[in-house]
C-alpha cells in the first residue's frame, strides 16, 4: 500500500482586518521517523476516521463541489502548489478560536483505488528536557504540533474513479461532541464542505425501529426492560453524534446489544453515525405501554412514563406490582383489538 | 459482445435487480407518511439502455471513459405524487432521509416548448439495501431518484417507447403531435393543482 506523496504546510488562522501569512509547504521524504508517524495515521485511517460524510452539491444543486474538485486535482497530481491550494482553502475558514495548525496531505494508491488522507495537528507548547552527565536543562518550546486527543481532525477519501467518484469519505473530528460543536463544524462543513452522509432524521429513525422491532421480537422481559429504558434515555442525546452500537454499549447489556443488532440489515447499519434528532425519534416511539397478567394496558408517552405511573414492587409476590396514577378522565373508548 | 455489454449484464442480474427491489421496499418505508404518493417504484436500469448510454458522444468524444462507476442512474426510483405543489412536499420530504450530491428540476429549454419535465436527484444509496450477499464496493453509490406528477409519469413512459428511442426518426409531424401531448399533461398538471388549492386538500 504505498504513499506515493506526502506534502505538510504550516496554516496559520485568518484575523480580521489582516492579511494572512503566505503558506509555504513542503514535500516530506518517504523515509525517517516523521514518515513512520504519518505511514501510520494513513494505514490507520480506514479505522481512526468513522465519521461518514458527503460532498455537499452546489448552491444551485448541481454536482459540483469546490473542496472536492481541490482534492481531485491534487490526486491527479501530486505536488506542492496543488496541495497549497487546499491549505490556503484551510485558512480561510481557519479562525483564532482553531489557532495554528499544520497540515499534511498523504496520497496513495492502493489496488484500483486512489486515496487521500488529509490531517491536522493543531498546535501546541510544551517542555523539552535533556538531561546530560551533569545537568538538566528545560527549555520551553512553541509550535509543537501533536495528534493531540480532543482537536485532532483527519478526512479519508478512497475510489477508483477520479472524475465520478470521491463524493463520500470518512472523517474524525475529536471535538465533536466535546460541546465545541462551533468550533469543530469549520473542519466538516466549512474546510470540507460536507455535511454528515447519514442524515439525523434517516439515522434515529432506523435507531427507533430497530428497538421497537427488538422489543417485539425478544420473548426476554429483562431485555425488553432494558430497551425500554434505552428508549427513554435516548432523547437526552439530542444533537449528538452517535451509532445505533456506541448508544448500545453504553446503556445495554450483551444481550441486549445482540437484540438490537440482530434488526440492523448489516453491521455498518450498526456503526453508521448520525445526528440524534429528538424530533425524529418521537414520531416513531411516541408511547409506551406495559401489558400486566391481569388484562391491564398502561400506556403513556413515552418520555413521561414513569412519571406518569407510579410502580410499587410487593414483596414475595413473584414479581408482582402495584401501580397507581392520578389524573382527571378525558376520555373513554371501547377498541376491536388490544393495540 | 463487448465486455461493457457482459460487465453490465452480471451486475444487472447479480447487484442491481436485488438492490432495487429492496431499495423501492426502503423508499416506500421512509415515505410511509407521506400523503398524496400514487406510487413509489424502483428498477434497474435495461441492459440495453445502459449500452446505448454508455456509447453516448460529446463532439466525437466519448461521454463517458467509465461507464460503470460514471453512469449514476442504474438505479432508479420514481415517486408518484398527484399534484405540482406535492413535488416541492415530497422533495422536502425525501431530502430528510436521503443524502444527495444533485439535484435538479428538468424544464424544456424554451417557454415555447413541450416536453420531459421532472424533479430529478442523485442520491447516495442507503446502507439498508445491502445484505451479506452483495459488496458495497461492487455496487453503484448512487440512485436517482425522481419525483413525478402522475400526468408527468404518464407522458414520461408512453413518450420513451415512441419518440426517444425510435426505430426510425420521427417525422416533424409526429415530433409535434408528442409535443402537443406533452402540452396537455402540462395543462391537465395545471387545472388539476388549481382545482386541488382552491377547493382545498
Amino acid at each position: 500500500m504505498p504513499i506515493l506523496a506526502l506534502h505538510s504546510y504550516l496554516v496559520y488562522p485568518t484575523k480580521a482586518n489582516e492579511e494572512p501569512p503566505k503558506i509555504g509547504g513542503t514535500a516530506l521524504a518517504q523515509s525517517g521517523q516523521l514518515f513512520d508517524l504519518l505511514r501510520s495515521v494513513y494505514d490507520k485511517s480506514e479505522t481512526e476516521c468513522d465519521i461518514d460524510i458527503a460532498f455537499n452539491p452546489d448552491a444551485e444543486g448541481k454536482q459540483k463541489n469546490s473542496c472536492r474538485d481541490l482534492f481531485v486535482a491534487y490526486l491527479s497530481k501530486p505536488g506542492l502548489p496543488l496541495g497549497r491550494k487546499l491549505a490556503e482553502k484551510l485558512q480561510a475558514v481557519t479562525t483564532g478560536r482553531s489557532g495554528l495548525g499544520l497540515l499534511f496531505l498523504m496520497a496513495g494508491k492502493e489496488g484500483k483505488k486512489h486515496k487521500l488522507v488529509v490531517s491536522r495537528f493543531p498546535a501546541d507548547s510544551g517542555i523539552l528536557a535533556e538531561q546530560s552527565q551533569e545537568e538538566l536543562t528545560v527549555e520551553f518550546i512553541e509550535k509543537i504540533f501533536m495528534k493531540s486527543a480532543t482537536s485532532y481532525k483527519a478526512a479519508l477519501y478512497a475510489d477508483a474513479s477520479l472524475s465520478s467518484g470521491f463524493w463520500d469519505g470518512k472523517a474524525v473530528d475529536k471535538q465533536i461532541n466535546h460541546g465545541l460543536t462551533v468550533v469543530s463544524e469549520y473542519w466538516i462543513k466549512s474546510f470540507l464542505e460536507s455535511d454528515f452522509k447519514l442524515t439525523a432524521a434517516a439515522g434515529t429513525k432506523r435507531l427507533a425501529h430497530a428497538i421497537r422491532a427488538a422489543i417485539r421480537r425478544t420473548e426476554s422481559l429483562p431485555i425488553k426492560e432494558e430497551l425500554v429504558a434505552l428508549a427513554r434515555l435516548a432523547p437526552n442525546s439530542k444533537n449528538k453524534r452517535l451509532s445505533v452500537s456506541s448508544l448500545a454499549k453504553k446503556h445495554l447489556s450483551p444481550e441486549a446489544i445482540d437484540a438490537l443488532k440482530t434488526e440492523m440489515p448489516n453491521s455498518r447499519c450498526f456503526t453508521e453515525q448520525f445526528t440524534f434528532s429528538e424530533r425524529e425519534f418521537e414520531k416513531h416511539i411516541a408511547f409506551e405501554s406495559l401489558e400486566l397478567d391481569n388484562g391491564a394496558i398502561l400506556m403513556a408517552p413515552s418520555g413521561t412514563f414513569k412519571k406518569v405511573f407510579d410502580e410499587i414492587p410487593i414483596k414475595d409476590s413473584d414479581g408482582r406490582s402495584r401501580f397507581s396514577t392520578e389524573a382527571k378522565v378525558i376520555d373513554r373508548r371501547l377498541r376491536k383489538t388490544k393495540t | 459482445m463487448s465486455e461493457l455489454r457482459i460487465a453490465y449484464e452480471n451486475r444487472y442480474e447479480e447487484i442491481l435487480t436485488p438492490l432495487a427491489m429492496r431499495l423501492e421496499a426502503f423508499v416506500q418505508a421512509q415515505l410511509s407518511d407521506v400523503s398524496r404518493i400514487v406510487r413509489i417504484t424502483a428498477r434497474a436500469k435495461n441492459i440495453e439502455r445502459f449500452v446505448a448510454k454508455a456509447a453516448k458522444e460529446i463532439d466525437g468524444k466519448a461521454k463517458y471513459d467509465d461507464p460503470l462507476h460514471q453512469i449514476q442512474d442504474q438505479l432508479g426510483v420514481r415517486v408518484i405524487t398527484f399534484y405540482l405543489t406535492d413535488i416541492d412536499r415530497v422533495s422536502a420530504e425525501a431530502k430528510t432521509y436521503f443524502t444527495s450530491v444533485e439535484e435538479k428540476l428538468i424544464v424544456p429549454d424554451s417557454e415555447r416548448e413541450f416536453d420531459y419535465v421532472g424533479k430529478h436527484f442523485i442520491m447516495f444509496l442507503p446502507n439498508e439495501v445491502f445484505r451479506d450477499d452483495i459488496d458495497p464496493d461492487s455496487a453503484p453509490k448512487f440512485f436517482e431518484l425522481q419525483i413525478k406528477t402522475l400526468f408527468q409519469h404518464a407522458w414520461a413512459e408512453a413518450n420513451h417507447d415512441l419518440g426517444y428511442k425510435p426505430s426510425s426518426e420521427l417525422s416533424k409531424q409526429q415530433r409535434r403531435q408528442i409535443a402537443f401531448t406533452a402540452a396537455q399533461a402540462w395543462g391537465a398538471d395545471m387545472i388539476f393543482d388549481q382545482l386541488h388549492c382552491s377547493i382545498g386538500q
